[in-house]
């Protein structure tokens, strides 16, 4: 995904690219960090000029692991820049092709990109380590070889309603572009069923969905590990023993103010898509946390620096207003610039413009408030883990993990409300000049397109990434981003296999590939330097 | 065992994703049971850092035999010339395309990018990105056309936004199998055996491309049709096995109501994505569809069209892919 980034300033290219991050470690621990994405790919550059449906096309490929999320929020841009009817029926394949691309990832990163460092031999004294080996271990892990290969399956749904994954562009505005047939429905239920059984209850749980939701707590989690040796022995059991054993919930946590756009729309509520009733109609609902307040989120109080990003223009930009004017990094360096991502910021009332985080956790955090409509998801679970722990790399993956048992009984329950008998689509009047505005949560957090139409094509287009956020440089006052600010304290126990960089850098599921660079605080002398796994 | 070294350029990871999704073989049995000995791999890979460029530079010297070397992704070569927008392990990607590719046994393109510069080398190509051994159709690329690997192939071009994963595993198994003979390549560089079809090749809706009945519109409305003359399904004239291997084992977006983009083809995207060409079908004076089939000229299309319509069935009208 993330799944993705480019950090690049626009938003087209913060998806997928080479990231470098440089620390300094002083007495063992880190004291600063410097995130920077060194990939650029120009595709909000690109749209400019083009096919105002041309971002349902375009923006899905700026991450091959979150594609389905970047064409969710496209097609809801456009349908708010169309004023067009969304038949209930849309609403639903394309709530259920978000969830499952979230499924998909959340074994895949896990398995793939995560677990495959706790087998890093610093923790071969760590009580659990014999079996983290056996189950977790790169290609030859028993639980990895499942995991990996049944991690395809959520997305064989996707593709039933969309054609394939990754990289459909079956929703356009107006709905999606089939109908499925009584066939497509219930193969699709059988497949995510299968899934259920196969690895999320079986092989993660080791109970069934509906007991693991019963945990609302810390406490809980606690009881439930205990309970019965099944939980303990699962895959999550062995996770979270093995991830406090070797303290991941110490370190890693970062500012603890965290941002979420929402994502899931009820499909009454959200008929007529519009940038104002956006909110009241999400079912995993939209907000920003910052110093232990909630604030509710208003797309009008995001904005972009990119005096630190390499990149020409003014700071706290709004996207509607966005450029892409990309300088070379030998010479933007000369300036102070060093990473391709832009710097998103919040303009929080009262606070004024802070980094925030986006993903599982900040999703997490917003679902813990009480709702005030029926159709909100309501989960004090993280919350409560968060208010008792404090933020953390643990705390980051078990709200990630905790999603799963949520988002499939969604699934579930949006599959059983579809009425194949009705409309999937309402032919849209294409406008000669809008403003459209879309948000999703892709598995890694808060994904958002800003598209302004003019004379019938695309004026300007920006696309902020859940890693735009997490990844980002310094801003013009020099604060740093959330995942720069995240390193900050983590011990560093050999600085020749700084793994604890790892972990933290991928807890934030960041569709890059890292490069990280570790340096003596006190002699600039370059410790070691490793390339940290992720996706997109 | 046969070494396999991956790297990604002007890249989203999707042919990655794409290649995750394999089954049977699975990515893991090609490792396990198929004797692919994957030296690097961004997504995959336990080694990092110095293990990881003295990996690279292992194969870049020819300390480490490589014999597959697999790019995702197009090569950057901006900002002019230097390669500096797409910079890796400290050096510009596209340096490392050219160490490598000057080692390797064979090189294999995966991807639409990184086989003609796909996506990301459309108009105004603000990265100046191209393919390694194309560019967008036209031969040369940044590797030249007179490029040769160290077997004396050129690029094997596994074209597509992204790759099926099928195309991927199975040329992979049978590099790794010693089955190298049998792939044969078409003038561009494609394995004939999934690029001589067409998407339109086994689709569900080719009993209405036959007597030319159209889908009118999108959701219910493809229910029934063809989606080649209004909505610019690119299904007969793109070559891919899409229709025959199915995608995720399920389906393809032609079966699923979505026209094709054409998204194996060296122009694609089609026409840049410039306004009005956008999932709608380009025609000739109102009336023809301006890209054909291969071979295939517009006025013997004319003649056809109009006997396959006076001969259409009132079935072909109706709905058939019903609840």
């Amino acid at each position: 995904m993330s799944t993705t980034i480019d950090l690049n300033v626009s938003p087209l290219g913060r998806v997928e690219g080479d990231l470098d991050v440089r620390v300094t470690i002083a007495d063992g621990v880190v004291s600063d960090a410097w995130t920077r994405a060194m990939m650029f790919r120009g595709f909000e550059t690109i749209l400019r000029g083009k096919d105002m449906r041309a971002g349902v096309i375009m923006t899905p490929r700026i991450c091959g692991i979150c594609g389905g999320s970047h064409l969710y929020k496209a097609a809801y841009a456009l349908d708010t820049a169309f004023a067009s009817h969304v038949p209930p029926n849309a609403t639903l394949v394309r709530n259920i092709a978000q969830a499952v691309e979230t499924l998909q990832s959340i074994p895949r990163y896990f398995y793939a990109l995560f677990a495959i460092d706790l087998v890093n031999p610093v923790y071969a004294k760590a009580p659990s380590y014999d079996e983290v080996v056996r189950r977790f271990s790169a290609f030859t892990g028993t639980s990895y070889q499942r995991g990996v290969v049944l991690s395809q399956e959520p997305v064989e749904v996707y593709a039933i309603f969309g054609g394939q994954w990754p990289h459909s562009s079956f929703m356009i505005p107006g709905g999606i572009m089939g109908a499925p047939t009584l066939a497509d429905v219930t193969r699709a239920t059988a497949v995510i069923d299968h899934w259920r059984a196969s690895w999320l209850e079986e092989q993660w749980l080791g109970c069934p969905v509906d007991r693991w939701l019963a945990n609302k707590t810390w406490d809980d989690v606690m009881t439930w590990l205990d309970e019965d040796p099944a939980h303990r022995d699962s895959d999550c059991g062995l996770f979270i023993r093995h991830a406090l054993d070797i303290g991941l919930d110490t370190y890693g946590g970062g500012y603890g103010n965290y941002l979420a756009t929402g994502t899931y729309f009820e499909p009454a509520l959200y008929e007529n898509p519009t940038i104002e009733g956006r909110s009241a109609a999400l079912i995993t609902r939209a907000g920003v946390y910052a110093d232990g307040v909630h604030y509710e989120f208003d797309q009008a109080r995001v904005s972009e620096d990119v005096a630190h990003s390499f990149y020409r223009g003014p700071d706290a930009v709004h996207p509607w207003d966005g450029t892409q004017d990309a300088t070379d990094p030998a010479a933007g360096r000369d300036q102070g610039k060093y990473s391709f991502g832009k710097a998103p910021r919040y303009d929080v009332p009262g606070a004024g413009r802070l980094p925030l985080e986006a993903g599982p956790l900040a999703r997490r955090v917003i679902a813990g408030q009480p709702r005030t409509a029926p159709h909100q998801d309501y989960d004090p679970l993280i919350a409560d883990v968060l208010a008792v722990k404090g933020p953390s790399v643990f705390v980051r993956q078990l709200a990630r993990m905790h999603e799963a048992a949520s988002y499939y009984r969604l699934v579930t329950s949006w599959l059983a409300a579809l009425d194949l008998g009705e409309s999937f689509y309402s032919e849209p009047v294409d406008p000669t000049s809008a403003r459209g505005y879309g948000a999703t949560e892709a598995a890694r957090g808060a994904l958002q397109d800003w598209v302004v139409i003019e004379d019938g094509k695309i004026a300007n287009y920006n696309v902020i990434t859940p890693s735009g956020w997490n990844i980002s440089p310094r801003d013009k006052d020099a604060v740093p981003g959330p995942m720069e600010r995240a390193f900050i304290g983590a011990p560093i126990r050999d600085p020749d296999d700084p793994v604890e960089l790892g972990h933290v850098a991928r807890s934030f599921d960041s569709c890059i590939v890292c490069q990280v660079h570790a340096y003596d605080g006190r002699t600039g002398r370059e410790l070691s330097s490793f390339v940290v796994n992720s996706m997109v | 065992m046969t070494t396999v070294l991956w790297l990604q350029g002007g890249a989203c990871s999707g042919n990655t994703m794409s290649f995750l999704n394999a089954n049977k073989p699975t990515v893991v049995d090609l490792i396990t049971d198929f004797g692919l000995d994957v030296l690097w791999h961004p997504s995959l890979s336990v080694e990092m850092g110095k293990d990881t460029q003295q990996i690279l530079a292992d194969c870049a010297s020819g300390a480490r035999p490589l014999d597959v070397f697999v790019f995702e992704g197009s090569v950057i070569q901006g900002p002019d010339g230097s390669g500096r927008f797409d910079m890796f392990a400290e050096r510009p990607m596209k340096d490392w395309v050219t160490d490598l590719t000057s080692v390797a046994s064979i090189v294999v393109a995966i991807g639409s990018c990184a086989t003609w510069g796909g996506l990301v080398a459309a108009e105004p190509n603000p990265t100046d990105s191209t393919g390694l051994q194309y560019h967008r159709g036209t031969p040369g690329g940044y590797l030249g056309s007179d490029w040769r690997s160290a077997s004396g192939l050129p690029v094997i071009n596994i074209p597509g936004c992204p790759a099926h994963p099928d195309w991927i595993t199975q040329i992979l198994v049978a590099l790794g199998t010693g089955r190298v003979k049998d792939i044969t390549l078409d003038e561009l560089g494609r394995p004939r055996t999934f690029f001589t079809s067409f998407t339109h090749s086994g689709c569900s809706r080719n009993s209405f491309y036959e007597y030319k009945q159209d889908t009118e519109f999108f959701g219910e409305g493809t229910r029934t049709g063809c989606m080649f003359y209004e909505l610019g399904c690119k299904g007969p004239l793109a070559h891919s096995s899409c229709n025959r291997i199915l995608w995720n084992r399920q389906s393809s977006k032609t079966r699923a109501g979505m026209p094709c983009l054409g998204c194996t083809e060296p122009a694609f995207p089609f026409d840049d994505l410039a306004p009005g060409t956008v999932f709608t079908t380009q025609m000739i004076a109102g009336a023809v569809p301006r890209d054909m089939p291969p071979d295939q000229d517009h006025l013997t299309y004319l003649a056809m069209a109009g006997a396959a319509k006076v001969a259409a069935p009132q079935w072909a009208k109706d709905d058939m892919f019903v609840v």
